[in-house]
């Protein structure tokens, strides 16, 4: 119809609000980056302050692939949707072979002095690739071979990375598992999911501790079902249930305890019993976290200044201007402007949520959900962790953490998302 | 399909639980806990300490005591040797491995007990202290090598001359006890420990300065912090003009050579000490630089004790030195005129008691038995004090007796200003009861009229019964400065004049007697110095150790008296043989011009010819 395609010729415009908050983020970021590498040095100056540089040539970067997006077919990504994602899968198949270790983990592709981290592109592919098999016509998220795809898309790049010995960005494709709830995945998996955390947690508590699990857990736990299945005598449904579930959280329990003692790596258990004061080690590995805690409490209310926080830029922090950036945000903007960094960020989720669920097509509303609960989880973890609400997994915090890949894919996927909802109108 | 619409408030809930989380948790860091703020300021800024250079010491006419010279402590941050070139380091500090280690061990021990004191993140500790400049260049270019090391400014002592050991004392290493007692002392820092060095440290220290450097995690400097905002520069510590009179000091070090004995010189109408004399000392260059432990070590072993400061912790009976105070508690007292006269024959008997005189005439004046130092005549006058009727018993003659004596400043500490003083001994009630039994009487206590029995004082105590006789009544607590600083300034403590008990009308028939012992008949006439009126006593102590104390206490000029002295020369007999001569001599160096020969060459001659036994086993080492 001409009207249409009169209005979309007409407003060709991205969501201006997620735009600005992105670009906020964006550049604040750049100048925590700039702050936390400064290395003591005072003044404004890209020469001697190597870091920053890096991190403005990927913003061009991140710039171009915007406007890439921007002029590109919103068709383009639905078509292509597995095939991106079967890049993305080979390539960080591919790093495992050729790829460059840093620290610990082999998930870079090293070419001419500039790492790229294919983990960080999965994400966009994997997001592709749910949204198409979602989106398709007649598919619903219902029925086990559906069900079963829909976990097979996000869990074989999971599988991938995690060999890549890249825990981190493995396990950011949990997140998938929200836009599943979204479409249709029922609420008592997530309410399980949290069961599973909270039981993991006190079957670490108790291991560390040494005490025994089946006094602790499985003896109380049978006592409560006990007191269910007097309840529910007349249902022998809900008395199946009853004990099903006291069986397979103690299965889980079990899964965990071995888990726990012989497959994580030692660095990994420290982490975790750091985190949960288990474990005290100032020195060593608690050295980071502890660091990250008194530079973001440096900050007090109105920080130390751009430049001033001597704990960011004197390297007290670990990963200051990748993985720690919030050190950096906290020092030396203080709790002011932690309040306003958080308003910007969350206000930048609460919008996506608004666009996702304005989407006139299952494949843009899915993206757009992919895009909000990967944003999510990084968020959550890395923030989480540097204020000491979760153990230390190294993932970037998204727009602000110095990176190209991060920012890059990130870039990617926001902008490929507002460019769904600009064709929306198309649609209307 | 609207069913999973409204999931979307799901995403909401979980947005605002996360940022609520995170915002009470950021607030509690940022806000709440103020410790971290001060944790993130002590963990970038790295204090170094700029030591003041430590005042100088003159002695009262400007001549240089002690001085300062530049040393230098290596300083260890023992957290910071990550892939410390261990062997490089060694060499370079010219020590082995095993040496190193202990030494390492030992600043991490230090460190962390500093850290515990100050409550604070990361601490240094001395790892090898006083090096001199010579260490120092060579260390200093290869240092940059070894990251977590870094070399510290300080000063030491040096010495003008070998004079005066134990009045200027020593410094040394801060002890555990100054460390906890004064906050502005940290771990090696150096302080006074003994003489004006630490009765004056508080002046001669200065005040520390700070320069406040940014750090970054490996203890690595990275400039001034808020450009210099948090310094301070070290102020010096004023001078100090010692009361010593170089020349005179010298003299009698020279004079008491060889001997084991202590002369002290006051100045009367200031308190001044003139000259602090022991035998045997030290010399104090001994006691600076890297291996004073190791001299300090053979000083305590040595026999002679050259570290023992006898003129004011060593303590001798006082000998007929003493009869000028009971003569002059008599006057007071009124059962003694300068007419008065007791007989002697041969001794002082009561009963089966008898306390033995030397042959001479009878009776005697007040005058006579100072100049011949009778016995017996102080018998008679210390039991008329204390048998006195006015009194109810010998018990409240004795407590008026003992006050008369404190207020001579006998029995007490003088409360001079060089650290390690003794009261001696003057009895109580309860000593003489403990002693003697409730029954004692005067007779019982009898010796303490000659100076003998419990009675010990300190040389110190001595020279200012001499100088509060030459003051007619009056003394200033003895002190060693002339004043600090430019202006001279001297604590009020110095200044405040102390009366004795004796009223000053009574003091002139005492000293006519201490005149008298100078002339012909007098028991030191044979010290006498040609044209100087002396007033002294002499006095020869018995003591349990040995062959008696030659003892000598008096003052010159009769009239404004310039100089009060004691002296005391261990086991070496009659104090006229060798304390009378050694204090005219002194006496005489004090008063004549500078050039003028003295006019007792024979005096000298013995003296300064005869040396005493103990002159070949006191030399002092070469360090």
């Amino acid at each position: 119809m001409p009207t249409t395609r009169n209005q979309k010729t007409l407003s060709p415009k991205l969501d201006f609000t997620s735009v600005l908050l992105f670009t906020l983020l964006v550049f604040f970021g750049f100048l925590n980056i700039y702050s936390a590498s400064s290395g003591g040095q005072s003044g404004f100056s890209l020469q001697v302050n190597q870091v920053a540089t890096k991190q403005l040539i990927w913003m061009t970067g991140a710039f171009l692939l915007i406007i890439l997006v921007t002029f590109s077919n919103p068709n383009f990504f639905e078509f292509t949707g597995y095939l991106f994602y079967g890049i993305t899968v080979l390539l960080c198949l591919a790093v495992l072979l050729v790829g460059r270790e840093v620290s610990g983990a082999k998930s870079w592709f090293g070419f001419a002095g500039i790492g790229i981290q294919p983990s960080e592109f999965a994400k966009f592919g994997t997001s592709l690739a749910l949204a198409k098999f979602l989106g398709t016509y007649g598919v619903r998220f219902k029925g086990w071979k559906n069900i079963g795809i829909s976990l097979a898309i996000f869990l074989l790049p999971m599988a991938i990375v995690l060999k890549q010995n890249d825990t981190g960005s493995a396990l950011v494709f949990f997140s998938f598992f929200l836009v599943l709830y979204r479409e249709g995945l029922p609420g008592y998996v997530l309410l399980a999911a949290i069961w599973l955390m909270i039981l993991a947690v006190l079957s670490i508590v108790l291991l560390a501790y040494q005490l025994s699990l089946i006094y602790w857990i499985l003896v109380p736990l049978s006592g409560i079902a006990l007191v269910f299945l007097y309840l529910f005598r007349k249902s022998r449904f809900w008395m199946a249930v009853t004990v099903g579930l006291v069986l397979a959280s103690w299965g889980f329990t079990k899964i965990v305890s071995f888990t726990y003692k012989n497959v994580l790596y030692d660095y990994q258990r420290d982490r975790i019993e750091i985190i949960l004061n288990l474990k005290k080690d100032d020195k060593g590995v608690g050295f980071n976290l502890i660091q990250s805690k008194i530079a973001i409490g440096a900050g007090r209310w109105t920080g130390r200044g751009f430049m001033e926080g001597t704990q960011t830029k004197m390297g007290f922090v670990p990963e200051q201007h990748t993985d720690f950036i919030f050190c950096t945000i906290g020092e030396e903007w203080g709790f002011i402007g932690v309040l306003l960094f958080l308003s910007v960020y969350f206000g930048l989720l609460f919008r996506l949520v608004l666009l996702a669920e304005r989407q006139t097509t299952n494949f843009a509303r899915v993206f757009g959900y992919s895009v909000i609960s990967i944003l999510f989880f990084h968020l959550c973890i890395n923030i989480g962790m540097t204020i000491g609400l979760v153990p230390i997994i190294g993932i970037p915090l998204p727009f602000v953490s110095f990176g190209g890949s991060s920012l890059w894919a990130f870039t990617l996927l926001l902008f490929t998302f507002l460019k769904l909802d600009e064709r929306r109108l198309s649609y209307a | 399909m609207n069913l999973l619409k409204n999931r979307r408030f799901t995403f909401y809930f979980m947005f605002s639980l996360l940022g609520l989380i995170f915002l009470v948790r950021i607030f509690s860091l940022q806000v709440l806990d103020e410790g971290n703020y001060k944790k993130a300021v002590n963990n970038a800024l790295k204090k170094i300490t700029i030591y003041p250079s430590r005042g100088i010491i003159y002695d009262r006419h400007g001549n240089l005591l002690v001085y300062n010279g530049p040393v230098y402590d290596l300083i260890v941050f023992p957290g910071a040797l990550k892939g410390l070139d261990t062997a490089g380091i060694c060499a370079l500090l010219r020590m082995d491995r095993k040496e190193f280690d202990k030494r390492l061990e030992q600043a991490r021990v230090k460190a962390k007990t500093q850290r515990r004191r100050d409550n604070s993140f990361n601490r240094s500790a001395t790892f090898l202290s006083n090096l001199p400049i010579a260490d120092y260049t060579r260390i200093q270019e290869n240092l940059y090598r070894y990251k977590g090391f870094y070399l510290e400014q300080k000063t030491d002592r040096l010495y003008g001359n070998q004079a005066a050991a134990h009045l200027v004392g020593y410094i040394g290493e801060v002890t555990e006890k100054m460390l906890a007692r004064d906050p502005y002392y940290k771990n090696g820092d150096l302080a006074g420990i003994t003489g004006i060095e630490r009765g004056y440290e508080k002046y001669l220290r200065g005040k520390k300065g700070v320069r406040t450097v940014l750090q970054d995690r490996f203890y690595t400097e990275k400039g001034s912090a808020e450009g210099g905002k948090f310094d301070s520069i070290a102020m010096a510590g004023p001078d100090i003009f010692s009361s010593i009179d170089l020349s005179l000091q010298q003299f009698g070090e020279q004079l008491l050579h060889g001997r084991i004995g202590s002369i002290v010189a006051i100045e009367p109408n200031t308190g001044e000490i003139l000259a602090l004399v022991n035998k045997p000392d030290y010399r104090p260059d001994l006691l600076i630089g890297p291996n004073r432990n190791k001299h300090f070590q053979e000083l305590i072993r040595d026999q002679g004790k050259p570290l023992y400061n006898r003129a004011i912790r060593g303590v001798y009976p006082p000998g007929s030195t003493f009869k000028p105070v009971i003569a002059l508690i008599g006057r007071q007292e009124q059962v003694l005129t300068p007419a008065t006269t007791h007989g002697c024959a041969g001794g002082y008997r009561m009963g089966n008691l008898t306390v033995g005189c030397h042959p001479h005439g009878s009776p005697i004046n007040l005058a006579q038995s100072l100049a011949i130092s009778c016995n017996a005549y102080y018998c008679e006058v210390f039991r008329d004090i204390i048998d006195n009727p006015k009194y109810n018993s010998v018990r409240d003659g004795w407590t008026k007796m003992e006050s008369y004596l404190n207020s001579f400043g006998l029995g007490t500490k003088m409360g001079i200003d060089i650290p390690g003083e003794v009261a001696g001994n003057i009895p109580s009630l309860a000593y003489l009861d403990k002693r003697h039994g409730k029954k004692w009487r005067s007779s019982t206590i009898i010796s303490l009229a000659i100076g003998q029995g419990e009675i010990l004082l300190t040389p110190l105590q001595m020279a200012n019964v001499a100088a509060i006789i030459a003051n007619r009544g009056y003394f200033y607590t003895p002190h060693a400065i002339h004043g600090i600083g430019p202006e001279k300034f001297k604590p009020e403590a110095f200044l405040v004049r102390h009366r004795v008990m004796v009223d000053t009308l009574y003091f002139e028939s005492v000293i006519e007697g201490m005149a008298d012992v100078m002339v012909p008949g007098g028991t030191a006439w044979n010290a006498a110095i040609p044209s100087l009126t002396i007033c002294g006593k002499t006095g020869t102590s018995q003591n349990p150790h040995g062959e008696d104390h030659s003892l000598f206490i008096g003052f010159a000029p009769r009239n404004n008296p310039k100089i009060a002295i004691a002296v005391v020369v261990e086991n070496a007999g009659y104090g006229a043989t060798w304390a009378a001569p050694i204090a005219t001599l002194m006496m005489e160096h004090f008063l004549k011009a500078e050039h003028e020969p003295s006019k007792a060459p024979h005096l000298l001659k013995k003296l300064l010819i005869m040396p005493g036994q103990n002159a070949n086993n006191t030399q002092p080492k070469n360090p």
